[in-house]
C-alpha cells in the first residue's frame, strides 16, 4: 500500500481552525506519530490537511529519540493561525524553535523527584538491613 | 588462519607449532599506516587549481575502450545491439565531441579535501531540563530543498544541553530522511573488518573498493582517507598503476603520492614502460605541489609543449623530428630530477639509460625510413 501524500488528501476549509498535532501511526505496541496539521474539530483518523513531520518515540539502538520537522511549513501554518497541541509544543520547545513548554519542566521536575525517592527508600532499606544483622 | 592452525596442531601433535608462531602469523595483516590530508596545509586549493587539473587529467592516460567498457548490466534486461551508421566527417566530428564530453564526465575526479573538524556548538543549557528523558532527542529540519550539509539537525541531550550534531550522526540522519543510492545506514563489512579489507587488497580490487568507498563516505571523512590511503599504499608498494588507468582514481592517487613525495616508484614505472612526457608532466606537478624541484622553469615550460600532443596509448613507432625534440628535453629534465630530488636513483637512471637506448634504435629507423621515402 502506497502511503498518502504529504500535502495530505483531508478537505480545507479556510476559515476552520486549524491543529497541528501528533498522530498515531504505527501498530500495535509500536507507537510512532506523524506530526500533521488538520481541522481542530476533526478526529485524528480521518485524513489530514498535510503532514510537516514525524516523531518516533522509542529510541533506536543509539537511544536516540528521532524527529523530523518540516520547519518552513510549520512556520507556515503558524502564520496562519494554526493551533498547536502540548505533545508537539513540548518538541518544539526541546527542539530550540519554540520556548520551552512548561509541562516539560513540570515533567523533569516529576522525573528528579521520583529518583530522589527511590534511592532515599533504597537507603533506607540498606540501613534497616545493616541495624537487623 | 591461526584457527585451521591451531586445529593441525591439535589434531597432529607432531606437527608442532608453538603459541608464539601462531601469533606472528594471526598478526600478519596490513602494516600500512594510512596517512590523511591532516596536516597544516590544505590540498584543496592546490588541487582544485586548473594547472593541477589538467595535469592529473593527462596523467590518467584515457583510453576510450576502458573508459566505455560495459561494467554491469544491472537495470538493463536486455543489452542493446551496436548500431552502425555512416557519418560525414562534420557529423563525425560532433559525435567525437559528444563522447569526449561523456568520457570527462565518467572521469570526473573524486575531490581531495582536508579533513573535517568535530563540530562542537553548544546552542543552550537548560539545567532545569534535567531528568526529562534518558534518550536524546534529535531535531531534523526536513524542510524542501535544502542541501545535506546545511541542513540543520540538532539534539538535546539528557542533560539539558541543545547542541548541534557531530559529522558521524548527521550523515546517519541525513541517510535515514533523505536516502543517497548505495550509501548503507551501518558502514559495509568491507571496510570495517580490515581481514575482508585485507582479502579485496590482496585479490587487487582497488577499483572496486575506491568506487565503493567514494558512495559510502564523504570526501573529507577521515573513514574515507584512511580508506583511500590504505589503498593507494598498497597499490603503490605492488606497482600495479595500470589497473586504476583510465578510470576517474587514477588522479586522486598520483595527487596523494607526490603530495606525500612517495612518486618515485611511480617514476620509476613511467620510465620503464618508455612514458618520457608523463614523467616529465609529473616532475611538473611536483613543483606545483612542493615546489622542491631545481629546474621548475624548464618543466613548466616543457607542460606547454606537452599538453597539445596527442596521448601515447602505447609506444610510437615512428617519430617526427618535433617528437624527437620534445623527449630530449624531457629526457634532459628528468635527469636532473633524479641527481637533485629522487629517492631511487640508481634503479631510474638505469630505467632511463634503457629508455634512451631503444629510443636511439628508434630514431635511427625512422629517420632512415623517411631518407628511404626520400623526405630528407
Amino acid at each position: 500500500m502506497s502511503l498518502p501524500p504529504a500535502s495530505g488528501t483531508g478537505r480545507y476549509f479556510a476559515k476552520a481552525a486549524k491543529s497541528i498535532r501528533l498522530i498515531r501511526q504505527g501498530c500495535t505496541n509500536r507507537p510512532f506519530f506523524h506530526i500533521s496539521v488538520t481541522h481542530r474539530r476533526r478526529i485524528n483518523s480521518q485524513p489530514v490537511i498535510e503532514q510537516l513531520g514525524s516523531y518516533d518515540p522509542m529510541p533506536n539502538i543509539n537511544n536516540e529519540k528521532l524527529v523530523a520537522l518540516n520547519l518552513e511549513r510549520i512556520k507556515y501554518w503558524l502564520g496562519n493561525g494554526a493551533h498547536i497541541s502540548t505533545p508537539v509544543a513540548e518538541l518544539l520547545g526541546l527542539s530550540g524553535f519554540l520556548p520551552i513548554h512548561p509541562r516539560s519542566y513540570m515533567t523533569a521536575w516529576r522525573n528528579r523527584r521520583t529518583e530522589r525517592e527511590n534511592l532515599a527508600k533504597l537507603e533506607a532499606e540498606k540501613a534497616k538491613e545493616t541495624a537487623s544483622t | 588462519m591461526s584457527l585451521i592452525l591451531r586445529k593441525l596442531a591439535r589434531n597432529n601433535p607432531r606437527n608442532i607449532v608453538t603459541d608464539a608462531q601462531i601469533l606472528v602469523l594471526s598478526c600478519r595483516k596490513l602494516s600500512i599506516v594510512p596517512s590523511l590530508y591532516d596536516g597544516e596545509q590544505d590540498p584543496a586549493p592546490k588541487f582544485f587549481s586548473p594547472n593541477v587539473q589538467v595535469l592529473l587529467k593527462r596523467l590518467t592516460r584515457p583510453d576510450f575502450n576502458k573508459v566505455f567498457r560495459k561494467r554491469t548490466n544491472h537495470g538493463l534486461n536486455i543489452l542493446k545491439t551496436p548500431t552502425y551508421k555512416f557519418l560525414t566527417n562534420e557529423e563525425l566530428e560532433e559525435e567525437i565531441a559528444k563522447a569526449n564530453e561523456k568520457a570527462d564526465r565518467l572521469l570526473q575526479m573524486p575531490p581531495i579535501v582536508k579533513i573535517q573538524k568535530h563540530i562542537d556548538d553548544v546552542l543552550s543549557k537548560d539545567p532545569a531540563l534535567v531528568g526529562y528523558d534518558t534518550a536524546k532527542y534529535i531535531f531534523t529540519d526536513i524542510t524542501f530543498g535544502v542541501a545535506n550539509e546545511h541542513r540543520f539537525i540538532v539534539e538535546r541531550d539528557p542533560d539539558g544541553v541543545l547542541r548541534s550534531c557531530d559529522h558521524d550522526v548527521r550523515k546517519r540522519l541525513n541517510q535515514v530522511y533523505f536516502p543517497l543510492h548505495g550509501r548503507r545506514l551501518r558502514e559495509p563489512v568491507m571496510f570495517a573488518d580490515p581481514e575482508k579489507f585485507n582479502s579485496l587488497l590482496e585479490r587487487e580490487q582497488y577499483e572496486f573498493v575506491l568506487d565503493r568507498a567514494c558512495v559510502q563516505y564523504e570526501p573529507d571523512e577521515p573513514s574515507y582517507q584512511r580508506v583511500t590511503s590504505i589503498t593507494y599504499q598498497h597499490l603503490d608498494s605492488n606497482s600495479k598503476y595500470e589497473l586504476l588507468r583510465s578510470t576517474r582514481h587514477f588522479g586522486p592517487l598520483v595527487f596523494y603520492l607526490t603530495w606525500h613525495k612517495s612518486m618515485d616508484n611511480l617514476m620509476l614505472e613511467l620510465l620503464q614502460t618508455g612514458a618520457v612526457r608523463e614523467a616529465a608532466l609529473l616532475v611538473a606537478l611536483r613543483q606545483d605541489l612542493q615546489g622542491d624541484v631545481v629546474n621548475s622553469e624548464v618543466a613548466q615550460g616543457l607542460v606547454q609543449q606537452i599538453l597539445p600532443t596527442p596521448i601515447q596509448l602505447k609506444k610510437p613507432d615512428r617519430l617526427t623530428e618535433e617528437d624527437i625534440q620534445i623527449d630530449t628535453k624531457c629526457v634532459e629534465c628528468i635527469e636532473k630530477y633524479i641527481v637533485s630530488n629522487s629517492a631511487m636513483k640508481s634503479q631510474q637512471e638505469l630505467a632511463l639509460q634503457g629508455f634512451r637506448e631503444n629510443y636511439q634504435q628508434l630514431i635511427e629507423l625512422s629517420r632512415g625510413l623517411q631518407k628511404a621515402h626520400g623526405n630528407a
